[in-house]
């Protein structure tokens, strides 16, 4: 329809060509009027996707094209829409019958004549289309977060709740994942149940499970059959719901070898073919995570298992000596590095203590701390004097890494700790190749030991440097690793250097020796401020009074 | 000092500062298993003998009356007496596992020590992975042994970019996350800022625990982290250009690396209280630093200095730059 000649608005507010209004007379009146199109030539309007009703003021409808006549059927001209059994149409977007529909109106003003013209266009196939694409849209979105989501946690119960939750409400009212039966045992998690938790869970016999339940574990795709619901209700996943009223689906979250689990959803609407792709997805991405998951807890098992051999292992309680340590290897996830520490009480109540760092770093320097603590400990039974024990260690190290050839060497102070009589403790110090360790005497100097030596495992009868250090009750010496004095901070990344060390415990010669070990390793994380750092290790060992009191007095009156 | 109303902890509460004072151990523990023999709950013990007497020690140490190995000292000992309270006093425990854990650079590991000592009480199945737990540890731990929920301390509100980082650490694990101490404000303004739950002590957290809803993860939280980014990149800047303008000449070494150390908390607070964009973060940091400073006798106008010249450079930081000029201390 061609509106050029006429005039009006929209009532969207659109201005359409104006050559005459009320408000407005037209500026020429005599210009040759045309014929109005629908009534030459109907064929061209019926074929615009749009459709028209024109009515005048009152609302009688004078003429329709088929478009709008296929829309409202019984359309008349002559009659109001009331009066055809039609409802009046408004501007906007209206359901008419069972079709969407988009509908515009007109006003028209021709030569001093008012009519409406009601535009409408079957909008259905075009929303349909767009909700379609948008309910795509939403089911990969819910698959993108579900899969971001699902690979967070790596613990098999935390990523089968992780799985629940985010199951619902998207995929259904209730969803349960069964994890894989294991001996004869099945754990499941429900999101969407009845109690006040996001998610609950329990555990199943193997013969208690819904049979559709084991037949997803088995790999199998359960049918789908009515009595699904009867089987959830049995185990009383349904909780308040009712087995007749809801639709059930199960799936099996597919692992790298078998099912890692199975999912159930419940929900009171039937799912659609599409409902069922989005489920299967989900679950072929909750079975991953689960199997990310399982295979995490396999390998942290061994690594766990290895590393508590590799770890440094609690002082013995000797009497007169107090131990303090603190430990920090460099890769904080590991918890073990290429610093190493230990004490051992020798069979005449003496104490051997070292504290060493290997060349290297992470796994493989760990590995070689656990062969050298390992050494020591078989050596101190033949050997008691630091200086020939380490000697003696430097040879076995020799061999083993020449015949790895790794060319792996160390650097410790081994030392012996030996009560004196009346009080205190005689220290005989050997070292190799080592930072020398500090005292701190009872009067608050802290003096720096001499003790040089050579590397261990590097040569055979190398020159180990012995020195004897005499410490009163209440004085203590510090065998420290260069991730101490070497570590980086302060404001440009400087050493820490060794004087700082010394100012860091000066006036600390009344802290118990775990108190001064912790102290170093603080002032030393201070200093880095978060930066990187060597393992750090630091071993103290204060002379106590020998018999240590009962801890507790027993026998004290209430005050 | 906090009020200790029982008659039997009165008695016992000098006596355990006494010890403290002295680095007495056995005597602190003796003073704390007696009252134990006298029939004081256990958590009465940590929470009105050992708690209350570590924050005197705190004050002590704040108003320079108490060195810092004073303070390292007493701070072991009351360990100890917490660890020989929790041996005499054996709870199985009836409930779910919860990790309690401070936060990397965390070193005052006694409040949550405490904190996990009455949720095991509580009957709750405690592993407490001590002081200045690294990220990467804390993780895989979570990951591994998957917890009810993990608990972290944070004591300064100047560590709360870095405690927030290991929040969304421990998140991504699905693990729920409560947080609790001081460096989330007194009444945990700043956790709700971060959006994390928030226990005010021991028995605020248990209660959390014990609801059956404090599970999902809270939704991710997106925090206008630019301006406090940059302020970061500025840090080593910022403190050269106040050591400039100080006579390090008259400086001890050890001066020298305290003042270093202090400018770089101005920094660092004045960076978290960016993060939160709240000035009364930078201004309690402010406070608290200047009777520290002063209890040692350093003169405030190296802090008004201080003010000034980092105010000069920050000119281009909204926040910083505002909070700067409102929080200057009087010279």
């Amino acid at each position: 329809m061609n509106t050029a000649d006429l005039d009006g608005s929209e009532s969207g507010g659109r201005q359409v060509p104006v050559t005459a209004t009320p408000d407005r007379p037209a500026t020429a009146p005599s210009a040759p009027r045309r014929t109005p199109p629908t009534a030459g030539q109907p064929a061209l309007v019926d074929n615009f996707r749009e459709g028209v009703v024109v009515t005048d003021s009152t609302g009688v409808i004078r003429e329709f094209s088929q478009p709008a006549l296929t829309l409202m059927p019984g359309l008349l001209a002559g009659r109001t829409f009331a009066g055809c059994g039609v409802t009046p149409l408004t501007a906007g977007d209206l359901t008419i019958g069972e079709r969407r529909v988009r509908c515009r109106r007109v006003d028209l003003t021709v030569a001093g004549d008012t009519s409406i013209a009601w535009y409408v266009e079957d909008v259905t196939d075009a929303i349909a289309r767009s909700d379609a694409l948008l309910a795509e849209r939403g089911r990969a979105r819910f698959l993108a977060t579900a899969s971001q989501q699902l690979g967070n946690p790596l613990h098999e119960d935390r990523a089968a709740r992780a799985a629940v939750r985010l199951a619902v409400p998207t995929l259904g009212d209730v969803a349960i994942v069964v994890l894989a039966t294991r001996r004869g045992r099945a754990r499941w998690w429900r999101a969407g149940g009845d109690g006040p938790a996001l998610v609950d869970g329990g555990v199943l016999s193997a013969d208690e499970l819904p049979p559709a339940v084991a037949q997803a574990l088995a790999g199998t795709e359960p049918s789908e059959a009515d009595w699904l619901a009867d089987q959830l209700a049995d185990v009383g996943w349904l909780g308040a719901r009712k087995p007749g009223s809801v639709a059930v689906r199960v799936a099996s979250l597919p692992g790298s070898a078998s099912p890692t689990g199975a999912l159930v959803v419940v929900r009171d609407t039937d799912l659609d073919e599409h409902d069922v792709q989005m489920l299967r997805g989900f679950a072929a991405r909750a079975g991953a995570a689960l199997d990310a998951a399982v295979l995490y807890r396999d390998q942290a098992e061994v690594a766990e298992t290895l590393q508590a051999s590799l770890a440094p292992i609690e002082p013995p309680r000797v009497g007169g000596v107090q131990w303090g340590a603190a430990y920090r290897p460099a890769q904080s996830s590991l918890r073990i590095g290429g610093d190493f520490y230990g004490a051992h009480e020798q069979s005449d109540g003496s104490a051997l203590f070292y504290l060493g760092d290997v060349s290297g770093k992470g796994v493989d320097a760990a590995v070689f701390t656990g062969q050298i603590r390992q050494g020591i400990q078989a050596l101190r039974r033949i050997e008691s004097d630091p200086a020939r024990l380490l000697t003696l260690l430097n040879d076995s190290v020799l061999e083993t890494t020449r015949a790895h050839g790794h060319g792996r060497f160390a650097t410790m102070v081994l030392g012996r700790a030996h009560p004196i009589h009346g009080g205190g403790l005689s220290l005989t110090l050997a070292s190799g190749g080592h930072l020398p360790p500090v005292v701190l005497r009872a009067d608050g100097a802290v003096e720096t030991v001499d003790l040089r030596g050579m590397l261990v495992g590097v040569v055979p009868d190398p020159r180990i440097a012995s020195v004897t250090v005499q410490l009163a009750p209440g004085e203590t010496c510090l065998l420290f690793s260069d991730g101490v004095t070497e570590a980086r901070g302060g404001v440009h990344g400087e050493q820490f250097g060794a004087a700082r060390l010394v100012a860091a415990l000066e006036g600390c010669q009344r802290m118990p020796a775990p108190a001064l070990a912790e102290r170093v390793e603080q002032v030393i994380g201070d200093w880095l401020g978060g930066r990187n750092h060597d393992d750090i290790a630091v071993f103290a060992i204060r002379a106590v009074a020998s018999c240590v009191p009962a801890r507790h007095l027993h026998a004290v009156p209430a005050p | 000092m906090t009020a200790v109303l029982d008659p039997v902890l009165e008695v016992a509460y000098p006596r355990y500062l006494h010890c403290l004072d002295e680095a007495d151990e056995n005597g602190a523990i003796d003073v704390a298993l007696t009252l134990l023999d006298c029939g004081v709950s256990a958590d009465r013990v940590l929470l009105s003998l050992v708690a209350p007497a570590q924050a005197q020690v705190g004050q002590w140490w704040q108003r320079n009356e108490w060195s810092v190995a004073q303070e390292h000292a007493a701070t072991h000992i009351s360990e100890r007496v917490v660890a020989a309270v929790a041996t005499t006093v054996r709870t199985r425990p009836t409930r779910e596992r919860v990790v309690v854990a401070c936060l990397d650079g965390e070193w005052h590991a006694l409040p949550a020590r405490l904190v996990a000592e009455v949720l095991r009480l509580d009957g709750w199945d405690v592993t407490f992975l001590g002081a200045s737990v690294p990220s990467p540890h804390l993780v895989s731990y979570l990951h591994r042994h998957d917890p009810r929920a993990v608990l972290l301390a944070c004591a300064l509100p100047m560590r709360l970019p870095h405690a927030f980082r290991a929040i969304e650490a421990c998140r991504r694990t699905d693990v729920p996350v409560l947080v609790g101490g001081r460096g989330f404000g007194s009444d945990g303004r700043w956790a709700s800022k971060l959006g994390v739950a928030f226990a005010t002590d021991a028995r605020a957290a248990s209660s959390v625990l014990a609801t059956p809803a404090f599970d999902a993860p809270a939704s991710p939280l997106s925090l206008d982290a630019t301006e406090y980014d940059a302020l970061v990149a500025a840090r080593v800047e910022l403190i050269d250009l106040v050591l400039d303008r100080l006579d390090l000449g008259r400086y001890s070494p050890t001066q020298v690396d305290a003042t270093v150390a202090d400018l770089g908390y101005i920094v660092d607070a004045l960076a978290a209280a960016v993060y939160v964009d709240d000035p009364s973060l930078f201004g309690e940091f402010v406070g608290w630093m200047c009777e520290v400073l002063d209890s040692r006798g350093v003169p405030l106008h190296t802090v008004a200095l201080t003010f000034d010249v980092m105010a000069d450079r920050l000119r281009d930081f909204p926040r910083a730059h505002r909070f700067l000029l409102a929080l200057r201390p009087a010279a």
